[in-house]
């Protein structure tokens, strides 16, 4: 008999980046022990600036002192991915899930958060598509509405996805985006014909469709106060 | 009429199908004898005082085209089990762990300039670090070929 697969879902608002950074780390270290089920953090960060392992700081066009100026922080991280930008209005899912458990590989894994930003987008009539090779993320035409960088430490996955629902843009004029050059960022806000509900709402269809492509059976919704 | 007889036993040669079921990969990775292997997908192989350590042809296949390898610096230690590197595909950084615990005496500078190495050749040209065992018995905690085999097998048939 197959076993139920549980998804706790945290709900956190804003949060600041290393917060969540060090919330994901202890989660991840009690999901190696067996000690949590997968886990999913929903949130939102203030303006931020994250690089992953390769450290590609060529692509970050300005000096962090304009970015503190601008009232961004910048931080380095163990995430696969190049530079990107996370705001206000950018929908972000930060799962912390057993890959061994379920028998997905990085590639099926990322493959897997494409769609769940792309199912999510169709919900408003916006058809986006994943990348080409090496453009991993989610796009609508020529312009990119969602990223991804992830790390998977024991099998073990942080960090996650990031969908933009209506962020500021002009942020991301100040770094090459993920490294590629000559393509456009974009929003739901941008390419929906109709109006968005409240952000809440999208949010909670973004999860949705994260715990039905990864067959969660139960899923356990807290929020800020009761998870902490 | 013809040229579709033609490309299938053209197909049939090559030993390819035009609809698989399910991936190839999951039938075809290769596994070699005369290694030991990791539940976390790594393989070792013991030759007189020197082990070489890399990722299977599962691993590989699994992470997609691999674009970034991080690796330590000979004369560091590296111990059973705990990550070692770390190797990045698909905007993803997945850690590597060592099989077993020793010092490591050489590391494979190439993957540096060319990290497509560890997916077109993992067991030969994308060898990872080489070892000196410091508890030679851990490789009898390992799998062998057909248990690495049988494993694979249950963890894709997971999902």
């Amino acid at each position: 008999m197959r076993i139920p697969r549980k998804l706790e879902v945290w709900r956190m608002g804003t949060m600041n980046y290393l917060q969540a950074l060090k919330l994901q780390e202890k989660l991840a270290s009690d999901r190696k022990a067996c000690k949590i089920s997968d886990t999913l953090l929903a949130l939102q960060h203030p303006p931020t600036y994250t690089l992953g392992k390769r450290r590609t700081d060529h692509n970050l066009l300005v000096s962090e002192d304009e970015l503190k100026t601008m009232g961004a922080e910048l931080h380095y991280t163990q995430r696969g991915g190049d530079i990107t930008y996370h705001g206000p209005s950018q929908a972000i899912l930060y799962p912390i899930i057993s890959l061994r458990d379920i028998g997905l590989g990085a590639r099926n894994y990322v493959e897997k958060l494409e769609l769940t930003m792309i199912n999510l987008a169709s919900i408003y009539g916006v058809q986006a598509r994943p990348g080409r090779k090496c453009q991993t993320g989610v796009w609508v035409g020529e312009g990119k509405i969602g990223a991804i960088g992830v790390r998977i430490s024991s099998g073990i996955t942080s960090h996650g996805l990031a969908f933009n629902i209506n962020p500021d843009l002009n942020y991301f004029k100040h770094i090459v985006p993920c490294g590629i050059a000559d393509k456009e960022v974009t929003s739901l806000k941008r390419e929906a014909k109709s109006e968005l509900p409240p952000e809440e709402v999208i949010e909670e269809q973004l999860i949705s469709s994260f715990a039905q492509l990864f067959n969660y059976d139960n899923v356990e919704w807290k929020d800020n106060g009761s998870a902490l | 009429m013809a040229l579709r007889v033609w490309a299938s036993s053209a197909a049939n040669a090559l030993r390819l199908s035009s609809a698989p079921p399910f991936p190839l990969s999951r039938c075809f990775s290769t596994v070699l004898d005369g290694l030991k292997y990791a539940t976390s997908h790594e393989w070792v192989k013991h030759e007189g005082s020197v082990a070489t350590i890399g990722i299977t042809e599962h691993a590989q296949d699994h992470l997609g085209e691999v674009v970034f390898v991080e690796l330590p610096e000979p004369g560091g230690a590296v111990t059973q089990a705990s990550g070692f590197g770390a190797v990045e595909s698909v905007k993803a950084t997945s850690d590597v762990n060592s099989p077993i615990s020793g010092e490591i005496v050489e590391v494979n500078t190439k993957l540096t300039e060319t990290p497509g190495l560890i997916n077109s050749s993992p067991y030969e040209n994308g060898w990872m670090i080489k070892v000196k065992p410091s508890n030679p018995s851990e490789l009898e905690s390992l799998m062998g070929p057909k248990e690495y085999t049988k494993f694979c097998e249950e963890e894709d048939a997971a999902h």
